[in-house]
């Protein structure tokens, strides 16, 4: 793929491998700046190993990733640490330091990475708290925090740096609906205030049609569908459709695969 | 047959590639102890000195009771055998000597691995399964600075420090039992096993304490960071550290007590 400035990450027939299976084959894709981009697909899809390629926690096995024009694979990993710096991570559990106070979780990226004093290191902690509505919350520990509220400052975290891009890992999966919505509805605040490029894996379909400009969607590590919503919902592929369809297996197909998983794989 | 030989192998080759992997974490912990700092990255010292207060200062007071009862332990079977070929004198040499070279140091590295061993798996495994060691890493910070090099300061620090206390309460033990219960004069005791160590005795113990410092940290953080699964993972490596580290400890123990004993 011809580098282009209008994108931000590109992506090129990546390959990841556990062991000898490839869970992702030959992904390419192009996220632009600004954009936000939502990867969807069932359990097992490959989602979930794309996006911690993507953030640099999984080595492709073959492919490579652009970043801002600078091919991430291939860099030293002093280069890699620092663009991580341009790079936010939400993750699926929050994974905030269960040893220290909301305030400290946040306010560690800056410690390390910057030299600002510890005034001004805790007013950006504050500013960054409220922004993701947690204000108040300085000195709880993640332990005392509801789902959501972890979440949010797992966001805040991820903010800390004022990254370029900030990826999330199903932001809204076991939350009740209406803190999903919060969540969402953070998302594109995020997105608007500070034109951040966004990529959010998940599969709650009401989540996708409120804050996805566009859609990758894989089954089995491969793309079967890129583009805007109603493009990718209007594909013909027999996995999009059910997947939109919310049509379970034939049961014919379920037999076929559990008697391959009762013969190891052999019948 | 063959599948004797086939586990046998299989076996060996696990544990080839454990050993490997630890040595790799080993080299790893010793650039960002020695190396990193000389480049300005820094050190974590508070991190380092709150690991030895856990692991050393915290564990001072068991280790000091398990000592004294295993001094007036090892007084008791000293003089039993002692005292049929009529040299009951010599137990302070025996209770100082073997608690020196060998009891004090080992009841140390074993109590510390229950205590901290096993902890430095678990923190990790747990850290690991909520993902905390992955958002480490995309903020760009290293897991081996951040978790494995306080740990591995504290420890190395912390147990041959423990194990010389250990080895003043298990003589005091002795002594107790000695001057209390077998009548033995208190100052003679005490010259007497002041006498009987010598500084290879010494060097024996700390040189071995050292090592299991080593031994118990690696361990327990490489087991910590082999946490697969939730919480039914972290309590299988906690368990597998322990064994582990116990038995590396006892091997070490083995080797270093060959190499002071057959050199006379």
């Amino acid at each position: 793929m011809a580098y282009s400035a209008e994108n931000l990450i590109e992506v090129s027939d990546l390959v990841v491998k556990y062991g000898d299976r490839a869970v992702l084959d030959g992904v390419t894709l192009n996220v632009r700046r600004g954009e936000t981009i939502v990867i969807l697909g069932g359990s097992g899809s490959g989602k979930s190993t794309l996006l911690r390629t993507l953030v640099g926690l999984m080595r492709p096995s073959a492919g490579c990733i652009m970043f801002d024009g600078m091919d991430f694979t291939q860099m030293s990993h002093e280069d890699q640490l620092e663009l991580r710096k341009k790079m936010g991570v939400s993750f699926q559990s929050s994974a905030l330091f269960g040893s220290m106070t909301v305030a400290e979780n946040v306010s560690m990226p800056l410690y390390e990475h910057t030299k600002l004093e510890k005034s001004t290191i805790d007013i950006m902690v504050k500013i960054k708290l409220e922004l993701v509505g947690l204000s108040g919350f300085e000195d709880y520990m993640p332990a005392e925090l509801s789902g959501g509220m972890k979440k949010r400052a797992g966001l805040a975290r991820a903010m800390a740096m004022d990254p370029e891009v900030i990826f999330y890992d199903e932001p809204s999966a076991g939350l009740d609906p209406i803190v999903g919505a919060g969540l969402d509805a953070l998302i594109l605040k995020l997105k608007q205030t500070f034109e951040l490029t966004s990529i959010v894996v998940t599969h709650e379909l009401a989540s996708v049609e409120l804050i996805a400009d566009r859609v990758c969607m894989l089954d089995g590590g491969t793309v079967v569908g890129f583009g805007t919503l109603d493009e990718v919902k209007a594909s013909p592929h027999s996995y999009v459709r059910q997947f939109f369809e919310r049509r379970p297996n034939e049961e014919g197909e379920d037999e076929a695969a559990y008697l391959r998983t009762l013969t190891g794989g052999n019948a | 047959m063959s599948a004797l030989v086939g586990y046998t192998g299989r076996v060996f080759l696990a544990g080839l590639h454990d050993f490997l992997t630890a040595c790799k974490l080993l080299v790893d912990t010793a650039f960002w102890i020695v190396v990193a700092p000389l480049r300005g990255k820094g050190l974590r010292f508070r991190a380092a000195t709150e690991q030895f207060v856990s692991v050393g200062y915290d564990s001072l007071p068991i280790v000091m009771l398990i000592s004294l009862l295993l001094g007036a332990i090892l007084a008791m079977q000293s003089a039993y055998q002692l005292e049929s070929f009529g040299v009951g004198y010599l137990v302070p040499d025996l209770v100082a000597v073997a608690a020196m070279r060998e009891l004090a140091p080992l009841m140390t590295a074993i109590l510390i691995t229950g205590r901290s061993g096993s902890a430095f798996t678990a923190e990790i495994g747990t850290m690991k399964v909520s993902e905390e060691i992955d958002a480490l890493e995309v903020m760009g910070l290293n897991p081996i600075k951040y978790l494995v090099v306080p740990k591995f300061i504290g420890t190395t620090l912390a147990v041959p420090l423990v194990t010389a206390v250990a080895t003043f309460t298990m003589i005091i033990g002795g002594f107790l039992l000695s001057a209390l219960y077998l009548g033995q004069d208190a100052t003679i005791y005490l010259e007497r096993s002041a006498d009987s160590v010598t500084a290879k005795d010494f060097a024996t113990g700390f040189v071995k304490s050292v090592f299991f410092a080593i031994v118990i940290c690696l361990v327990g953080v490489y087991r910590g960071f082999e946490v697969e699964g939730g919480a039914e993972g972290v309590g299988k490596k906690t368990t597998s550290s322990v064994v582990t580290s116990i038995f590396l400890v006892i091997v070490v123990d083995v080797i270093f007590t060959y190499m002071f004993f057959s050199e006379g």
